[in-house]
């Protein structure tokens, strides 16, 4: 029925339908009809973890601890689930297009493998990480000064395929000037104090709150009050300086191995090259001199140890998978949290020993074979994104363990799909201007932030974005259809059809086809308003607007 | 223009008709048909059985209390700064509160806060939410508290509105969600951001009809389509309200803009009064600057000068208004600073004396609580603590202490946890 609706509205409208477009409704409506050549598929092979067998391995134990998994999700859903966790965006029209032709049974992995090449995916979680550091930040100036070099840090090791252990030891044992070394980034948002540096790298990196035991013994884990103290102790000799005479202002993150002699008694330099554990009855008091110790191995340094030395022997000991499990394990739940919407643990970094674990068997199953391919991030999503759990479809009434929930997406992918749906970067203004496109992308980060370890279901949508979307003079600029070079202006030049304009706005903006009813709805819309322009003016307007396009389904 | 006399009532010189004001097109009041004091009477008339309200005018960083309200002239710690007395026998300030002291019968002053944070950060959110932040439980702030006790349905306006540039305030909603979260006002003396129509009004309302319809349907689970929709609800029916005048401030006469003066904090406090008027529950206000580690003397000197003014004004603008007895109005920062002079003329953090300035909704005016050491660096008398003054909030702001949320761990949570109201203030 929809397909002959469909193909009346083509016959009747045909010969003024351009090319492009005709084929796109074809082959959206026989995907059968254009045979794809099934090309062969290479198999990711990492030290013996197939991941292949690693998926198999997880579906069977979630279809036997749940009551067997929800229905596979269609292919535009697929995709678009793919393109938004991976790089951010949703695929363009051609995309899709092509995916539904494509017969081969691997094309799912084959586009995930694609998109795991394309420099985007590294930007895309390096930005994802900037805002799980900067989130926490205890100091503001963080945001202005690294911002930008921690996103583009982390990308280029991920672009660079850094394996998920390097990556950490160059953030704890990071030195330099902050605006190049993006790194150092963790220590500039906590000021360089031992205490908020420690309670970040503990939950960022091992999933654990250890600053609960900061002041007290922890109140539900084993963790004693001298064990945050001694993991202080790996940074009491991280300084941060300003660099001299720097254009833009510059600090760099140094290890203050001496105490410096000449500086006239001033802050900084009478800072302890030791750490002591504050005394709870006589905060005046200077403390208790502590060591480094580890507290999850109980690995130790002696006092007098160097800064580099530290900070190394701490990346060391973190990561070493014969140790330490929580490592692997951080990572893992955090990634299946955010690829599936919900987690092993409540919360992506409150796990650890005494926390409720569900399905530990699936969690120890990706830690072990993460770890056997020598923390390979690729590997991890590629695996993840192949589970059925991943492929199923939504469910509508409460996420459960195995099913992949709606998220809502963070700031910047926001941005870039607008920046997509209208072709902002075609316009002469979007062009030339990456200044202003940089400040534009930062009212988005104000509007549209959340800090991405909280669970999604406490991310609500706001008064402040509503307006944005709604009433940004530069977006109601962009979206106009009687306005030169912008996306909707081309369309309506190119294409008579008000139902082939529809269908690409659909697609553009939600990356699937609408309804027979959204269809019908939006069509009405038009002629209701006599100008063409202004009709699908309105229904850009509206599909901007709507949940779906904040939300990757 | 037709206005129905004959039904107004004058009660002990005051007019008592919210009848008669509905009925008064404002055009009369623009065209100057009434005095300006029959038109500060009939708004004071309106206001008089209005809810509860708190402005908070924050000043962050820390103020100094002894170039403030707790001047330490005769010690070496007061530096050169003088005291002056005040309307209030008995009671000083220091010199640069000039206003403040003028309308001192208003204000009560507590000189005897105490606390043992003294991260700015830590500090802010202690005295924004009466907590110290954990990593684990989001505590709300005192506005998204009162918003949601007092506030939502009042006005079309969000319940809680922060104004001014708070780069270290990121406390809002927290567990209560983000719907409570302050709407951030940045610049006073504009418009907030994206609240004009990009369109005429008759198309973008076509526009939210066509968003609604096209969304009904879509695959998108129920609940995060409800609170998307009731979002936009919220959005359009604020800027499309006739409330959304009140953050119009060339709308005020000028004899009331120049009594609070010109400073962006001037324009904040007349802002928040207008706001309050509207409806608005709690309104913040920001005044930057006050972390003085350097050079404390000068920049207090200067602080001091921006807010003193526009603090006394509003109090007075308030109290001309009938506004004052049903709105708390807050002065504080975070923490209090060094009593000893540090090297560079300045004072550092200094958590364990601190004062705060707190006049209306059932606060006694003319008094002093608490007294703190001749050289400012210790409580003796009458200690009160952060849940004390949070107490006292809820007492001054009808606002159940008890009343508990749930965290996202699921323990419950109570707007605060021990202490005890200031008796003395009300």
């Amino acid at each position: 029925m929809k397909i002959q609706c469909f193909l009346l509205t083509l016959a009747e409208t045909g010969p003024k339908t351009s090319l492009p477009l005709f084929l796109l409704g074809v082959i959206l409506y026989f995907p059968w009809a254009i045979a794809g050549f099934a090309t062969a598929q290479t198999t990711a092979e990492y030290g013996g973890s197939d991941f292949k067998t690693v998926t198999k391995q997880i579906d069977a134990r979630l279809a036997e601890a749940t009551d067997g998994v929800p229905d596979e999700i269609d292919d535009a859903t697929f995709l678009s689930r793919a393109w938004l966790d991976l790089v951010g965006i949703r695929p363009a029209a051609n995309e899709i297009e092509a995916f539904q032709r494509d017969n081969n049974p691997h094309k799912r992995n084959d586009v995930v493998q694609q998109l795991l090449a394309d420099s985007r995916f590294g930007q895309h979680w390096g930005r994802y990480w900037r805002d799980v550091i900067l989130a926490r930040r205890a100091d503001e100036r963080a945001l202005r000064l690294v911002s930008e070099g921690l996103a583009a840090a982390v990308a280029e090791r991920i672009n660079h395929n850094a394996r998920w252990d390097q990556i950490a030891t160059d953030f704890i044992t990071a030195s330099g000037d902050v605006r190049s070394h993006g790194e150092t980034g963790l220590f500039l948002a906590q000021k360089g104090e031992p205490e908020g540096i420690t309670a970040e790298v503990a939950r960022i990196f091992l999933g654990i709150q250890i600053q609960c035991a900061q002041c007290h013994d922890h109140p539900t884990d084993q963790w004693k009050r001298e064990q945050f103290h001694q993991l202080a102790a790996f940074f009491p000799r991280v300084g941060i300086r300003p660099v001299r005479n720097s254009q833009p202002r510059n600090f760099e993150v140094y290890s203050r191995n001496h105490k410096n002699k000449k500086g006239n008694g001033k802050g900084k330099n009478k800072k302890p090259l030791e750490y002591f554990m504050p005394n709870l009855e006589n905060p005046e008091a200077s403390g208790l001199i502590t060591k480094p110790v580890f507290f999850l191995t109980g690995h130790s340094l002696e006092l007098g140890t160097a800064d580099q030395d530290r900070r190394e022997a701490l990346a060391n000991w973190l990561t070493d998978a014969e140790e330490n499990p929580w490592f692997a394990r951080a990572y893992v739940n955090r990634l299946w949290t955010e690829l599936i919407g919900d987690g092993f643990y409540d919360s992506v970094d409150d796990i650890g020993p005494e926390r409720n674990c569900r399905h530990p068997e699936v969690l120890s199953i990706l830690a072990e074979n993460f770890i056997a391919t020598g923390y390979d991030i690729n590997w991890l999503f590629q695996t993840i994104i192949a589970t059925a759990a991943y492929q199923s479809a939504m469910p509508m009434h409460g996420a459960t363990i195995g099913t992949t929930a709606s998220q809502p997406l963070r700031s910047d992918a926001v941005f870039d799909n607008l920046v997509q749906v209208l072709e902002i970067d075609r316009s002469a203004k979007g062009r030339g201007n990456k200044k202003q496109k940089e400040k534009a992308r930062q009212v988005f980060q104000q509007a549209f932030f959340y800090d991405p370890s909280l669970p999604r279901d406490e991310i609500n949508p706001t008064i402040p974005q509503a307006l944005l979307m709604m009433n940004s003079r530069q977006i109601n600029q962009l979206l106009r259809g009687d306005r030169r070079g912008t996306m909707l202006a081309r369309l309506l030049a190119e294409q008579e059809d008000n139902t082939l304009v529809v269908a690409s706005l659909y697609l553009r903006c939600l990356g699937r086809l609408p309804t027979d009813q959204e269809r019908s709805t939006c069509l009405k819309h038009i002629k209701a308003r006599k100008n063409r322009s202004e009709g699908c003016e309105d229904i850009l307007w509206s599909l901007l607007n709507t949940a779906e396009f904040r939300r990757r389904n | 223009m037709k206005i129905r006399r004959t039904q107004m009532t004058i009660e002990r010189g005051q007019v008592r008709r919210r009848d008669f004001l509905r009925t008064l097109p404002t055009a009369a009041m623009a065209a100057g048909m009434l005095s300006w004091s029959d038109r500060l009477a009939l708004a004071a008339a309106q206001n008089k059985s209005s809810h509860r309200a708190c402005i908070l005018l924050w000043m962050a960083g820390g103020p100094s209390p002894y170039e403030t309200l707790s001047p330490l002239e005769g010690h070496g710690n007061g530096g050169n700064t003088k005291s002056i007395s005040t309307s209030v026998p008995g009671i000083r300030v220091a010199e640069h509160l000039p206003h403040i002291a003028a309308q001192m019968n208003d204000f009560a002053l507590i000189r005897s806060l105490t606390s043992k944070e003294g991260n700015h950060n830590r500090a802010s959110f202690l005295l924004h939410t009466g907590y110290l932040p954990t990593p684990t439980v989001k505590y709300p702030s005192l506005g998204a508290v009162a918003a949601l006790q007092l506030g939502e349905k009042r006005t079309a306006l969000p319940p809680f509105v922060r104004i001014g540039r708070s780069t270290r305030l990121r406390v809002g909603g927290g567990l209560l969600g983000t719907q409570f979260d302050p709407f951030a006002h940045r610049d006073p003396k504009n418009p907030p951001g994206n609240t004009e129509l990009a369109t005429d009004t008759n198309r973008y309302r076509r526009r939210l009809n066509l968003l609604a319809q096209l969304q009904e349907t879509q695959n998108v689970a129920a609940g995060v389509k409800d609170s998307h929709q009731a979002t936009y609800n919220k959005a359009s029916r604020m800027i499309l309200s006739p409330e959304m005048r009140a953050f119009d401030l060339s709308l005020e006469p000028k004899q009331i803009r120049d009594a609070y003066g010109n400073s962006d904090f001037a324009s904040g406090c007349l802002l928040a009064r207008r706001l309050v008027e509207a409806g608005v529950t709690f309104v913040e206000v920001n005044c930057r600057g006050w972390d003085t580690h350097q050079d404390n003397f000068t920049k207090t000197h200067e602080l001091a000068g921006q807010v003193d003014q526009p603090t006394a004004a509003l109090i007075k603008d308030l109290k001309q208004r009938g506004l004052l007895d049903s709105t708390l109005v807050v002065w504080m920062g975070e923490f209090g600073r060094t009593p000893k002079i540090n090297a560079r003329g300045g004072r550092d953090h200094y958590p364990r004396v601190f004062s705060a300035a707190m006049a209306g909704a059932g606060i006694r005016g003319g008094q002093v609580i608490g007294r703190m050491s001749d050289d400012g660096s210790q409580v003796v008398d009458r200690p009160v603590s952060v849940p004390d003054l949070f107490q006292t909030y809820c007492r001054s702001l009808e606002l159940d202490p008890e009343s508990e949320s749930i965290s996202s761990l699921g323990r419950p949570i109570k707007v605060v946890e021990e202490g005890k109201a200031v008796e003395e203030l009300f």
